[in-house]
């Protein structure tokens, strides 16, 4: 049992740190509300990665937490983090396009309740930046999957403006079907939760680090707000979330990667655990800054619509809670 | 990254398993979680003095010490195992911590070459041993302790008194912190004594506690008469020995903690089944939101422990007192709920969990109070590791 990183994790996590430092601004994630080409440039930067989507689940997810660090926006984790594991879950020679880079795609499979299981619903929602990739896989019932072009798609306004979900009317649909063993299927979805638990951990951070440095600098009453204990025990309090989900999301990308008996359980303890981190960071994080947080000329609401976009998306909290009491309640 | 752990750690395993199989006496199993410990009898009852000197024998006892202090030097890794596997089978190795998890240690660290002599009955068992730390006026605040002992050619003086003494009533041996330097500022002027307990003018009140045991005692101390040679390290010098615990342990401790929380988690959906709850969405919410609490503050203390492998400080271990035994107290106030209006029935004849999940959840609070609490812990998390300001 070792969760320490390797020389080469390390080197991984470094190097997507500062590439996104300097290619993803906050400037940028204002400038995208309005015109989502502008992420196009960082887009195809971070394409140079995608590579990560072929290997082990723990460097992916390594990668998606400094993502989520900077509420990078774009098609790149639909296309390595969702797309990829489904075309490898099909056996799609797609695949090998995707990881060299030259062709992108993005997955709908949620129906009208947002949930992501199996269903036979036509018009299918909350699919990721559909308007950007080249390929949609649309997962029906069978299982099967089908590889698309071109389905009619609508964006679904949310106050996340990050991350760009679609509405997609599947009923044109023409291309190649596959069927698809459920037990894969699972694979594929668990594998792209734990992505998008490890890149809530990542956006979490941020609002923690932004509420924690705050807490050093603002001065009230003579004394830095940090010195009193009402807002000492918020900050222990939101680092506890964020480091319980911070590791609860390392061991679930093991036991995936590992595709250990726990994978299931773990997937639900990730995102669950990353959903009261992310929340936690974002409602604590806003009342630490006080009335500068509430400003839109502060960054800090750029996360905090990240955060109530990502904890809403391929199950809430409460889904995910349910989800494992079926496994652990029989 | 990995999930297994080496060939040659398993091999540990199997070993102790074995052991573990062939000798665990059936007493050691059959502790629920809601017995509360004993109300009239021994607190430390026989078969656990002799199961403790079986490990001790065995090499099993504290097993990364010498075979000479109940141990087999093994690695951290192999301790970390160690506690897990008896932690998951609930098998107490000792009902009486402080001689093997605390004054041992010290003592080996900080004690003179004769009072080393004293460490392997302490670790074995065979002297019993309580901590006299906290007093009326010192709880959390320990450094303003006021047990005040006058510093004679050949001896030391003691006069006060000391609360919460657990095993105090049972104990031959107590470390007790006094104050040796009235006029130094509070941290400077404390000093560690050893003092047998039935040394003329030494008082002790057993108190009982929440669930009618008594368990812990105050400890009056009316011109107590200790030996000079009785001193642990330096005069004045003991604030430095409060923070003296097993070192080598204290990076898989947390293990403890989290097993139990994850036991008293099956037992509570084994509840919910028999009481027809496991099928209330609010009910299954809950638990799966303890499970969650549970298997995530695992995680962190695996990883926790792989960065104190590597020689780092592993801050991880500060989150992990605090978050389990709140997380406990949670588990067990939703037995009770579940329970409905025989949540508060501890009557054999009504109800058949025996009153078990109350009484888990009283014996629960102790452990948020209990060497730091979580308001102490938060303080600890906010100032040591976040680097926020004291205020
Ligand atoms: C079962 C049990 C066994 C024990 N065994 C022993 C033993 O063997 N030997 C021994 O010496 N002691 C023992 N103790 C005592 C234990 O260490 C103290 O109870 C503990 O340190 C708290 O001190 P206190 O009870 O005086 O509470 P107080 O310190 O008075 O605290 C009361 C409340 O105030 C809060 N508070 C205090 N200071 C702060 C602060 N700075 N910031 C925020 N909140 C604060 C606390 O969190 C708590 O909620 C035992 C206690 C229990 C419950």
């Amino acid at each position: 049992m070792d969760f320490s990183l390797s020389e080469d994790q390390e080197l991984l996590r470094d190097t997507a740190r500062s590439l996104l430092a300097n290619e993803c601004p906050t400037t940028l994630l204002r400038d995208h509300m309005t015109d989502p080409s502008v992420a196009d440039p960082l887009t195809a930067q971070l394409n140079e990665f995608v590579g990560l989507a072929g290997g082990d689940l723990t460097d992916l997810a390594l990668f998606a937490e400094e993502l989520g660090y900077v509420a990078a926006p774009g098609p790149f984790f639909a296309n390595a983090a969702m797309f990829a594991p489904l075309l490898a879950a099909i056996g799609s020679e797609l695949l090998d396009d995707v990881l060299e880079g030259t062709t992108t795609g993005t997955v709908a499979m949620a129906g009208s309740d947002g949930s992501w299981r199996v269903n036979g619903e036509a018009r299918k929602t909350f699919v990721a930046e559909a308007d950007r990739v080249e390929w949609i896989a649309v997962v029906g019932e069978g299982p099967t999957v089908r590889l698309t072009q071109g389905l009619p798609s609508r964006l679904i306004e949310r106050v996340d403006t990050t991350r760009r979900l679609f509405d997609v009317d599947t009923s044109g649909a023409s291309g190649e079907t596959y069927e698809i063993d459920p037990d894969a299927l699972t694979g594929a979805i668990e594998s792209a939760t734990v992505a998008l638990s490890a890149e809530m951990v990542g956006t979490a951070r941020r609002m923690f680090e932004m509420a924690l440095q705050y807490a050093k600098e603002r001065i009230q009453f003579d004394v830095p707000i940090g010195s009193f204990q009402a807002v000492q025990h918020k900050l222990a309090d939101m680092s506890l979330a964020l480091e319980r989900a911070t590791s609860a999301v390392q061991y679930a990308a093991m036991t995936l990667t590992e595709q250990d008996s726990d994978r299931h359980r773990a997937t639900h303890v990730a995102k669950a655990a990353a959903g009261a981190a992310i929340t936690r960071a974002a409602k604590d994080g806003i009342q630490i800054h006080g009335g500068i947080g509430f400003t839109w000329e502060h960054d800090l609401h750029l996360f905090i619509r990240r955060a109530y976009g990502s904890e809403t998306w391929m199950g809430t909290t409460g889904y995910h809670h349910d989800r494992l009491a079926d496994l652990i309640i029989t | 990254m990995k999930l297994a752990w080496e060939p040659e750690d398993e091999a540990f395993r199997a070993e102790l398993v074995a052991f573990l199989d062939e000798h665990t006496p059936a007493e050691a199993g059959t502790r629920d979680f809601g017995s509360g410990g004993p109300v009239d009898e021994d607190i430390i009852p026989a078969w656990s003095r002799k199961w403790q000197a079986q490990l001790f024998d065995a090499g099993w006892m504290v097993p990364a010490f010498p075979p000479e202090l109940g141990g087999r030097n093994c690695t951290p890794v192999q301790t970390l195992i160690y506690l897990e596997e008896v932690a998951r089978r609930g098998v107490p190795r000792s009902l009486h911590f402080p001689g093997y998890a605390i004054v041992g240690p010290s003592l080996l660290e900080y004690g003179t070459e004769e009072q080393k002599q004293l460490v392997p009955a302490a670790v074995r068992g065979d002297t019993v041993w309580c901590i006299g730390m906290s007093e009326p006026n010192a709880g959390s605040d320990l450094a303003g302790l006021r047990t005040r002992a006058t510093v004679h050619e050949d001896a030391f003086v003691v006069n006060g008194q000391k609360v919460w003494t657990s095993y105090a009533q049972v104990a031959q041996k107590c470390c007790l912190y006094v104050r040796t330097d009235p006029d130094a500022p509070k941290h400077k002027g404390i000093s560690l004594l050893i003092v047998d307990m039935d040394t003329p003018g030494i008082d002790i009140r057993p108190l009982r506690h929440i669930s009618g045991a008594a368990e812990f005692a105050e400890v009056f101390f009316d011109d107590v008469i200790v030996p000079r040679e009785n001193l642990v390290g330096d005069l004045n010098d003991g604030w430095r020995l409060t923070q003296g615990s097993l070192a080598h342990e204290r990076a898989g401790l947390w293990v403890e903690g989290v097993s139990r929380l994850e036991q008293s988690i099956l037992s509570l959906i084994d509840l919910a089944t028999r009481f027809g709850a496991d099928r209330d969405p609010v009910v299954r919410r809950e638990i799966a939101a303890a499970y969650e609490n549970a298997a995530s503050l695992r995680a962190l203390g695996y990883k926790g422990f792989s960065s104190f492998a590597q020689g780092s400080s592993a801050p991880e271990h500060s989150y992990m007192k605090m978050a389990s035994s709140e997380a406990a107290k949670a588990v067990f106030e939703l037995g009770m709920k579940i329970q409905g209006a025989y949540g508060a029935v501890v009557d054999a004849e009504r109800g058949d969990e025996d009153g078990r999940w109350i009484r888990g959840f009283f014996m629960s609070f102790a452990n948020t109070i209990a060497g730091g609490t979580s308001e102490i812990q938060r303080n600890i998390i906010a100032q040591r590791i976040l680097g926020l300001p004291r205020s």
